[in-house]
């Protein structure tokens, strides 16, 4: 199913956004890396859902927000998105910054929200370990680290495989600009989430990789324990970015997940 | 030309083999090899080299403070003005500067900055800066609102000290609803304003639109000439005349009996230029600290690196300066001419420069180089 691309208006800020397939609306939120576009996961979920994958304010094509200054602006911003683009009460899905914004969202607005998924999401403080400091690092050096073998990732050569233009790296830049806005302090989390995470009663599945070097996968377990009606999976061999190290496995966990009980 | 005497404070009492380790002397060089017996003894060391350079005729001591770092361990800017306040008895005491953006009580800097103008009886010259990165993930502040912050955390700063208290202040980052300072400045409106430049075309445009004192740190001479169109600019947006008072230039200098001795001394510089500059990009730069055309302008400004250069290659481009007095003079003479500045800033003693060889170069500075270059 190709994708269209639209630009949805939220509070005077445009939206860049991939839509496309059929289904059920699932809004897909992306991760401080940036909105990769339509790669193969979302092609296979949707078969079976509407996805809509917002690029965030300040990342990309979508419009500046640097009045922005936490996860939380974030997470009120794609609230409002839902009712501006009018997706009803649609799945959510994010990935590590998009897992936490989702979980925000889910802790502000429940009702808003159909099923959950919540893949690597950072937004709580490790018990044990630590969330690596990724504006430390050079962006050469994040890519290695982000995933657990390269070799292994099937579109790797699409996503990374040819020198970045000038835009590409514009792009990259802008987007860990903004990253560092909504995450710089605390590092990567809220002190406060975990109180609410209890309110969510919506069915969350909860995907990690074994070898996450980004967000230990103990945050994983402490998500689990959150949040009252949870599972937690994890995917062995696999780093930080299931969606593309494990593209048909993560597909088939979203697919079957939301495909399974009815709404609530 | 008025010359200002400057020493980072270093403390370079480890081996260099142990510092090659790290990816870095600055943020991850662990502190077990920090020797209090000997930054004890050598803060006094220091101290008394200041108060020579006091006494020798310098118009300024400059001080400045990094963290995290051996190659700075000035780590209070204000406390070390209030000691040389009552230490000294000419000299301007020039800091340069307070790190603004990552300040997080403008208040509390506006107090102290006043403290020491009035212990030292009217002699502060305030610098601000916006630091290097490493200073950003040392106090853990937000990269990406460091020019914010140091416009705001400046705003405040200088309402302080030129409004009547008590007031409210609101503002994106800083909040505070009681403000009246029971304690202002000597000099009125309040002590004079300095700024120092690297890289930014946006500080110098801001610094030329206020008339504050632009000092260029350690770039070639036709990157500074830049730097200093950028402050007219600003300056002209504001009606305001250029003069040569309004600028400044910093380099390293150090002079001796013969030009031997000066060049063997001279070498101590080139640590400051290499060892304690090496780092990941993102230790110094983080993401959002600079703009886009701020990064643009560092790469044009830094073709090569001061760490990538030879001794040689930092002598011949005027980096350092170290000499006999006569060569000196010459030297100095030389960036006056290229630059038209009113201040030169000397780093005059560096990593293991030791005290007669500091002291010593202070005397000949006060002796022949002052006096020679004051008509400049």
């Amino acid at each position: 199913m190709r994708p269209r691309e639209e630009t949805i208006s939220v509070g005077g800020i445009g939206v860049h956004t991939w839509v496309g397939g059929q289904g059920e609306p699932l809004l897909v939120l992306h991760g401080a890396g940036g909105n990769r576009g339509w790669t193969r996961w979302l092609d296979q979920v949707s078969a079976r859902f509407t996805v809509w994958a917002p690029t965030h304010p300040g990342f990309g094509r979508s419009d500046d927000a640097d009045w922005m200054e936490s996860i939380d602006d974030l997470a009120r911003f794609y609230l409002w998105f839902i009712e501006a683009a009018k997706l009803g009460q649609p799945h959510l899905l994010g990935h590590s910054i998009g897992g936490w914004t989702a979980a925000e969202m889910a802790t502000m607005s429940a009702g808003a929200l159909a099923r959950l998924v919540l893949v690597a999401p950072v937004g709580l403080k490790p018990e044990t370990g630590e969330i690596l400091d990724v504006f430390y690092y050079s962006p050469a050096q994040l890519l290695t680290m982000t995933v657990h073998d390269a070799k292994t990732v099937p579109e790797w050569q699409e996503l990374y495989g040819r020198p970045p233009t000038p835009q590409d790296i514009e792009i990259a830049t802008r987007n860990r600009e903004m990253a560092a806005r909504l995450t710089w302090k605390p590092y990567m989390h809220n002190p406060r989430l975990a109180r609410f995470l209890p309110r969510v009663t919506n069915p969350t599945l909860i995907i990690w990789g074994r070898e996450d070097r980004v967000v230990p996968v103990e945050c994983g377990e402490q998500y689990r324990r959150g949040l009252p009606n949870s599972t937690l999976t994890v995917l062995e061999r696999c780093g930080h970015l299931p969606p593309i190290e494990q593209p048909d496995a993560f597909a088939r966990l979203v697919l079957d997940f939301l495909g399974g009980d009815s709404r609530r | 030309m008025k010359l200002y005497y400057f020493s980072e404070m270093p403390h370079h009492e480890f081996p260099d083999e142990e510092g090659d380790k790290y990816p870095s002397l600055r943020l991850e060089f662990p502190n077990r090899f920090f020797d209090r017996e000997k930054a004890a003894a050598n803060y006094q060391r220091y101290l008394t080299e200041y108060e020579f350079a006091d006494q020798a005729g310098f118009a300024g001591l400059m001080i400045n403070e990094h963290h995290s770092t051996p190659s700075c361990v000035n780590v209070g800017v204000n406390m070390t003005a209030a000691v040389l306040g009552r230490t000294t008895r000419r000299a301007k005491i020039l800091l340069l500067g307070n790190i603004l953006p990552i300040e997080d009580n403008p208040v509390r800097m506006a107090e102290q900055l006043a403290m020491a103008d009035l212990i030292s009886g009217g002699r502060v010259l305030s610098g601000f800066v916006r630091g290097v990165g490493v200073e950003t993930w040392w106090s853990n502040s937000n990269p990406v609102h460091n020019r914010e912050r140091f416009e705001e955390c400046h705003d405040l700063i200088l309402k302080c000290w030129t409004d009547p208290g008590p007031f409210r202040w609101e503002g994106r980052h800083y909040h505070f609803r009681h403000v009246n300072p029971w304690c202002l400045p000597l000099q009125k409106p309040h002590p004079p304003i300095w700024i120092p430049g690297t890289a930014s075309p946006e500080t110098a445009v801001w610094a030329g639109r206020r008339g504050y004192t632009y000092v260029p740190f350690l770039v070639p001479f036709e990157i500074a000439r830049e730097l200093f169109d950028f402050y007219r600019q600003g300056a002209a947006e504001a009606g305001r005349t250029v003069t040569p008072d309004n600028l400044g230039f910093l380099i390293c200098a150090v002079a001796a009996e013969t030009k031997a001795k000066a060049l063997e001394a001279g070498r101590h510089f080139v640590w400051r230029m290499g060892p304690t500059l090496r780092a990941p990009a993102e230790w110094f730069a983080p993401v959002g600290m600079r703009s886009r055309a701020g990064s643009q302008f560092a790469l044009r400004a830094r073709p090569r690196s001061l760490s990538a250069m030879s001794y040689e290659e930092l002598l011949d481009g005027q980096f350092i300066v170290a000499g006999t007095p006569d060569e000196v003079i010459e030297r100095f003479a030389r960036v006056q001419r290229e630059l038209g500045v009113g201040h030169l800033l000397l780093e005059a003693q560096e990593s293991r420069m030791d005290h007669p060889t500091t002291m010593r170069s202070i005397e000949l500075m006060g002796a022949k180089i002052i006096p020679a270059v004051a008509a400049l």
